[in-house]
C-alpha cells in the first residue's frame, strides 16, 4: 500500500549498485529511525519467539515447551485449512486485482472527457477506511433484504449468499479487497504506462500490428516489471488482510473464512493461548517470506 | 401473582433511596449507612454494550447526585469487552474498579482465578450496605448462578436471559396454526409456514458458530442428557441425545430458515423477523424491545411470546445471566460497591422490566402488577418470562475455556445446515474439544 | 462505416470506464442513502434508495450515544503524531539508506512492511501492560509508528535515490556539511515525496483498526473503533451505523479528492522508477 515507490527502492539499491558513497557519517540518518524500528519491530520479533516456545497463558504461568507449541500446529487441522484458506484467498485477492487493474490503467491512459473525475472516484475505495466500509458491506449483503441481491435480480441473476454461505464467502470477501485494491495497482501500471517509450508501437503501426498485437507484444513485456511490483505489494496486503474479514465475519460461517489472521487473532486474543499463537506467527511470517523470495526471484527473472 | 407492591410504591421506594441519605446522615453520623460516605471518589465501569447497560449510563447522573461518587462508564461490544477485561484482569492492573460479567461465558474464569472480591463479606458490613437493599429480592436462581462453586459469590446478579419463542402472529393466524408446545410441532408448523417463492420462512435462528451453541443447547436442554458435561465433568456432546438434539437443528434451519442462515448471528436473524420473513424465532429475551419497536419494526404489535418448546424427554429453556463484580485490585471498593447497590437496586431492575430490556434478576419487578400493566409489552410477554424461570436451566457449560467450546462445536453445527453429517461432525468437534477441556480441569 | 464504427468504440468505452467506477459510486451512495433514512425504509425490501424526505436523525444519534467527539479528537492526535513522528525519524532515514546504498537496512523495513499488524500485537500488548501505558493514546501512537515508519520510508528512499547527485555535491564541495546539503538541496527536490508519504502515513494511520482495537480504553478509542463498537447487542441500527461509518471514512475521502493530484503523480513517479 505504499506504493511503487518502495520497492522500486529496492530495486534501485540491490540492483545497481554504484559506487559505495564516500561517508559513512550517513548512519546518523538512519540512527534514530532505526532505535524506534528496533523497539517496535525487533523487540516484538524476539519476544515472539520466546513466547513461541512456551505454554505462554495470559495470567497464568509460562513453562518452557520447547517446539511443543509448533509440533501441535502441524497436527491442528484447522491450522492446516486455515493456511489453504489463506493462500486461496490470496490467489484470488492477487489475480483479479491485477487484471481489473490493467484494465483500469490501460483506460485512464486514454485522454477522455472527465478523465480526471473518473480516476478520483476510482481511487477513492483505496483510501476508505475498511472497518467502516465493511460495515456497509454487511447491510449490503443479507440475503433476503441486501441491496445486493436487489441488484441481480434487476438484471435478471440469481440471488447469492454472498458471506452466508462457505462456498460463496471467500469469494465475496474477495470482491471487498478487489474494490478496495484495485485502484493501487492501477496506479502502479498507469505509471508505467506513462514511462513507455513510443517508438516501438509506430514501428509496429507501420509493420500493421493491430492495438491487441501491439498490446500483446510490446505494451505487456514492457509493462511487465511494474506488474511484478504490483504483484508483490498485492500479496503481501492480501496476505496481511484482516480488519475486513474479522468485522463481517469473525471467520464464518464455520470456519469458512478462517485465514491465518483470523486464526491468529482468536488463538491469542479470545482464547488467550499466548504460546501458541506465538508459533502461529512464527510459521505465517517464514511462509511470507517464503512467497516474498519467491516473487523477488520472479522479479529477477523478469529483469533478466 | 401478588398484588402487594404498586408501582407507585416501587417508585416510591425509589425516590426514598434518593431522599434518604441526609436523613441517615443526620440519624447517626458513625456507623450508619450514608450514601455520600464516598462522596468525590472516582469509579470506572466496564459494561457489554446492550440495552440494560445504554439504561444504567443514561441514569448514570442519579447515582452521581445521590452519592457524590463521579462515574465514568463505557459499553462495549460482548466480544470485545470479554476479551478486554480478561485481558485486564490477567495483566493485574485492570483498569475498572466495576466490570458487568457474561456468567454463562466467564463464571469459572473469573471465579478461578479470584478476579473479582466477594460481595458477602461487602454485604455483611451494615455500614456500607444500604438498608434498602434487600438481598431476599432477588430470585434465587440467580443467586445461585452468581456463586461460584467454593461459595464465594463475586458478582451481584444483575440479568437472567431466557431463551423464549417469538412468534409472528399474522403468519400463524393466516395458516391457523397453534403456538407450538412441543419441538415436534414446532418443526411440522414452520414446514408448513415456510414458503420460499414468497421470501416467507417458517424459522429464523442463530447459524453463526459460537452464537449458534445457544440455539443448539436449546434443542439439548430437551432431551434426557440435557448438559454438554456429565456429572464427572466430561465432554459428552456427541452422545445419542445430543446428536438427537443436532439432528433437530439442522432439519429446523435447513428446511424451514431462510437461506444463509448459516451464516446469520443475532443481527441478521433480528432483520429478518423484524421484517415480518419469518414466523419463528428462538432467542434471548432481550430483543422483544426493538421488535416491538414501531420506528423500526414492521411486526411491532404483532409478536407472539411463548417458552420455548417441550423436548422428548425434558422442558427447559436455556438460561444465560449476568453479574456486576469489583475488581480484587480495585481501591474503591466502597463507592464500587455503592454502585453495584444502585445498579442492581429495585429501581433500574424494575425499568430492564418495563421497557423490555430484559428479565431482572430481582423478583420485585415482576409482582409490580401496576408497571406491568402500562408498559408497552403485552401481558403474554411478562407471563412467558415468569413461566420460562420456572424451567430455566443454564446453557453453557461452566467451563473457562468456554468461548472455544463454542467456536469448536459451533463449527460443527454450521456444517451441518450446509448438510455435513450431524453425528460425523459432532464426533470430531467433541474429540477436538477434549483434551482442551481435560487441559483446563487439570490446572484447577 | 469507420465513423460507426468509432462511435460504437467511444460508447463501449465510456460504458466500460462507468463499470470501473460504479462499484466505488454504488458503495458510497449506499452508505448515504442509509444514514439519511430512517430505520424502516433501511430494512425495506425492495430497496428505497433515495431518502424521502432525508432524515438527520441518524447523525445526531451517533453523536448523542457515543463520545464521538472524544474519539475523532484522539483520532486527529494518533494520526497526526504518528505521521508526524513517522516524517521527522523516516525522512532522514530514507535519505541516508538511499545514499549509503544500505542494502540491509532496506531489507529490515521491508520486513516491516511485511509482517502482518497483528504480530505485533501480542509482545507489545503485553509490553504496554508491564509499563502501565494501556489506556493512553501513547501505546496507540506508537503502534502506528510501525505502519507509518516503513511507508515513508520506501517512498523516501525511493525519491531520494532518484534525484541527481550532482547539486548536493556541488554543496559538499562549496563546503556545507551533509546535514546542510540534506536540509537544504535534496528536501526540497525531494517535496513531492514527502508530501505523498505524508498523505499515505496519515491515511493509513486514520484507518488502522486492529492496534486501538485490543489497545485503546474508553478514553482513548480510535475512529474506527468506535464504529465497530456501534454495533450494539441486541439492537441493529443500520441508520446511526452507516452514518458513523460516513462519518469516519469522510476526511480521509476528502483529503484524497483535495489531494488526488499529488497521490496519483507520487504514486506513478515512484512507479517508474520501478522499472
Amino acid at each position: 500500500m505504499d506504493g511503487a515507490a518502495s520497492l522500486a527502492g529496492t530495486a534501485a539499491t540491490t540492483t545497481r549498485r554504484r559506487r559505495r558513497n564516500y561517508s559513512r557519517r550517513y548512519w546518523w540518518f538512519v540512527v534514530p529511525c532505526g532505535v524506534v524500528v528496533l523497539a517496535t519491530i525487533i523487540f516484538p520479533w524476539v519476544f515472539t519467539l520466546y513466547m513461541s516456545a512456551h505454554d505462554f497463558k495470559l495470567g497464568g504461568g509460562r513453562e518452557y515447551v520447547g517446539f511443543a507449541n509448533y509440533l501441535k500446529l502441524v497436527e491442528d487441522e484447522r491450522f492446516l485449512l486455515s493456511i489453504l484458506r489463506t493462500l486461496y484467498f490470496t490467489a484470488l485477492s492477487v489475480v483479479l486485482p491485477m487484471v481489473l487493474g490493467l484494465l483500469a490503467a490501460l483506460a485512464f491512459h486514454r485522454k477522455f472527457p472527465l478523465r480526471g473525475l473518473a480516476r478520483t472516484i476510482f481511487i477513492l475505495p483505496m483510501m476508505a477506511t475498511p472497518v467502516a466500509v465493511a460495515l456497509v458491506w454487511t447491510m449490503m449483503f443479507h440475503p433476503q433484504l441486501g441491496v445486493l441481491n436487489w441488484l441481480l435480480q434487476q438484471v435478471g441473476l440469481p440471488p447469492s449468499l454472498w458471506v452466508y454461505a462457505p462456498e460463496t464467502v471467500i469469494p465475496t470477501l474477495v470482491m471487498i479487497e478487489v474494490w478496495h485494491w484495485t485502484p493501487l495497482v492501477m496506479l502502479i501500471l498507469l505509471g508505467g504506462l506513462a514511462s513507455l517509450p513510443i517508438d516501438p508501437y509506430e514501428a509496429a503501426k507501420i509493420d500493421g500490428a493491430t492495438a491487441f498485437q501491439a498490446f500483446w507484444h510490446i505494451t505487456l513485456p514492457l509493462l511487465a516489471p511494474f506488474l511484478v511490483v504490483a504483484l508483490i505489494i498485492r500479496t503481501i496486503d492480501a496476505l496481511k488482510a484482516f480488519d475486513t474479514i474479522y468485522v463481517i465475519t469473525q471467520g464464518g460461517p464455520g470456519t469458512a473464512s478462517e485465514t491465518i489472521n483470523i486464526f491468529l487473532y482468536l488463538q491469542a486474543f479470545a482464547y488467550y493461548n499466548l504460546g501458541y499463537a506465538s508459533a502461529v506467527v512464527v510459521v505465517f511470517f517464514s511462509i511470507i517470506i517464503l512467497l516474498a523470495m519467491v516473487l523477488l526471484w520472479t522479479r529477477a527473472r523478469v529483469r533478466a | 401473582m401478588t398484588q402487594g407492591i404498586t408501582r407507585r410504591t416501587a417508585l416510591a421506594a425509589g425516590g426514598a433511596l434518593l431522599a434518604a441519605p441526609p436523613i441517615v446522615r443526620q440519624a447517626n453520623a458513625q456507623s450508619a449507612f450514608d450514601w455520600k460516605r464516598f462522596s468525590g471518589e472516582r469509579i470506572e465501569v466496564s459494561l457489554t454494550a446492550n440495552p440494560r447497560s445504554t439504561i444504567l449510563i443514561q441514569n448514570q447522573r442519579e447515582f452521581e447526585d445521590m452519592t457524590g461518587i463521579r462515574v465514568g462508564a463505557e459499553q462495549i461490544p460482548e466480544q470485545q469487552h470479554r476479551q478486554k477485561f480478561a485481558i485486564e484482569f490477567a495483566s493485574g492492573r485492570p483498569s475498572f474498579d466495576v466490570v458487568g460479567i457474561s456468567l454463562h461465558v466467564n463464571k469459572r474464569q473469573v471465579g478461578r482465578a479470584r478476579w473479582c472480591t466477594d460481595i458477602k463479606a461487602l454485604m455483611a458490613d451494615a455500614s456500607i450496605t444500604s438498608p434498602d437493599f434487600d438481598f431476599a429480592d432477588f430470585g434465587a436462581g440467580a443467586v445461585e448462578y452468581s456463586t461460584q462453586s467454593d461459595g464465594r459469590m463475586d458478582t451481584i446478579p444483575e440479568f437472567t436471559d431466557y431463551f423464549i419463542l417469538y412468534y409472528n402472529k399474522e403468519l400463524l393466524a393466516a395458516k391457523n396454526i397453534a403456538v407450538p408446545t412441543t419441538f415436534d410441532e414446532m418443526y411440522d408448523s414452520a414446514k408448513r409456514l415456510t414458503e420460499p417463492s414468497r421470501q416467507i420462512y417458517g424459522n429464523v435462528g442463530r447459524g453463526l458458530r459460537n452464537a449458534n451453541v445457544v440455539l443448539y443447547s436449546s434443542f439439548l436442554l430437551g432431551t434426557q442428557q440435557r448438559d454438554f458435561l456429565d456429572a464427572q465433568r466430561r465432554l459428552i456432546s456427541d452422545s445419542p441425545d445430543a446428536i438427537w438434539a443436532g439432528e433437530f437443528y439442522k432439519k429446523l434451519l435447513r428446511d424451514c430458515s431462510p437461506p444463509g442462515v448459516s451464516g446469520f448471528n443475532w443481527n441478521e436473524c433480528q432483520t429478518t423477523f423484524m421484517q415480518g420473513r419469518a414466523a419463528y424465532w428462538l432467542d434471548g429475551v432481550g430483543f422483544a424491545a426493538p421488535l416491538e419497536d414501531r420506528t423500526r419494526s414492521r411486526v411491532a404489535g404483532k409478536v407472539g411470546y411463548a417458552v420455548v418448546p417441550r423436548g422428548p424427554a425434558n422442558h427447559h429453556c436455556a438460561m444465560f445471566g449476568t453479574g456486576f463484580g469489583i475488581a480484587e485490585q480495585s481501591r474503591k471498593k466502597g463507592a464500587a460497591w455503592y454502585y453495584l447497590q444502585w445498579a442492581s437496586g429495585k429501581a433500574n431492575q424494575l425499568r430492564y422490566l418495563t421497557s423490555g430490556a430484559g428479565s431482572p434478576a430481582r423478583t420485585s419487578p415482576y409482582r409490580n402488577e401496576e408497571a406491568i400493566s402500562q408498559s408497552r409489552f403485552s401481558r403474554e410477554f411478562f407471563n412467558t418470562l415468569i413461566a420460562s424461570a420456572r424451567i430455566s436451566r443454564p446453557g453453557l457449560p461452566e467451563i473457562v475455556p468456554v468461548t472455544e467450546f463454542r467456536d469448536t462445536i459451533g463449527a460443527a453445527l454450521t456444517s451441518t445446515i450446509g448438510g455435513a453429517d450431524v453425528g460425523n461432525e459432532l464426533r470430531r468437534a467433541t474429540e477436538a474439544f477434549r483434551p482442551v477441556l481435560e487441559a483446563s480441569e487439570r490446572a484447577a | 462505416m469507420r465513423k460507426v464504427k468509432r462511435i460504437v468504440g467511444n460508447i463501449g468505452f465510456g460504458f466500460g470506464v462507468l463499470m470501473l467506477v460504479s462499484p466505488a459510486i454504488l458503495v458510497f451512495l449506499w452508505m448515504l442513502s442509509l444514514s439519511l433514512k430512517n430505520e424502516l425504509d433501511n430494512t425495506d425490501y425492495p430497496p428505497i434508495f433515495i431518502p424521502n424526505p432525508p432524515v438527520w436523525d441518524n447523525f445526531a444519534a451517533v453523536f448523542e450515544r457515543n463520545d464521538f467527539v472524544k474519539y475523532a479528537i484522539n483520532s486527529v492526535i494518533v494520526s497526526f503524531s504518528a505521521t508526524g513522528l513517522a516524517i521527522l525519524l523516516g525522512v532522514p532515514a530514507g535519505y541516508g539508506i538511499a545514499k549509503m546504498r544500505a542494502t540491509k537496512a532496506a531489507v529490515v523495513i521491508l520486513i516491516a512492511r511485511i509482517t502482518p499488524g497483528l504480530s505485533y500485537l501480542i509482545p507489545l500488548f503485553l509490553l504496554f501492560q508491564w509499563i502501565g501505558l494501556t489506556g493512553t493514546v501513547v501505546p496507540i501512537i506508537i503502534t502506528h509508528l510501525v505502519i507509518t515508519v516503513p511507508i515513508v520510508v520506501w517512498i523516501m528512499m525511493g525519491f531520494f535515490e532518484g534525484l541527481p547527485a550532482e547539486l548536493e555535491e556541488a554543496a559538499l564541495v562549496d563546503g556545507a556539511t551533509i546535514w546542510q546539503a540534506f536540509r537544504h538541496v535534496a528536501m526540497p527536490l525531494a517535496k513531492p515525496g514527502i508530501t505523498v508519504a505524508t498523505i499515505l502515513a496519515f491515511i493509513f494511520s486514520w484507518n488502522n483498526f486492529i492496534f486501538a482495537m485490543v489497545l485503546a480504553g474508553r478514553e482513548s478509542r480510535t475512529l474506527p473503533v468506535a464504529v465497530n463498537n456501534m454495533l450494539t447487542f441486541e439492537q441493529i441500527s443500520w441508520g446511526p451505523l452507516s452514518a458513523a461509518a460516513l462519518l469516519v471514512t469522510a476526511p480521509v475521502l476528502v483529503l484524497t479528492l483535495l489531494a488526488q493530484k499529488q497521490i496519483v503523480a507520487g504514486l506513478t513517479a515512484g512507479g517508474v522508477k520501478g522499472g
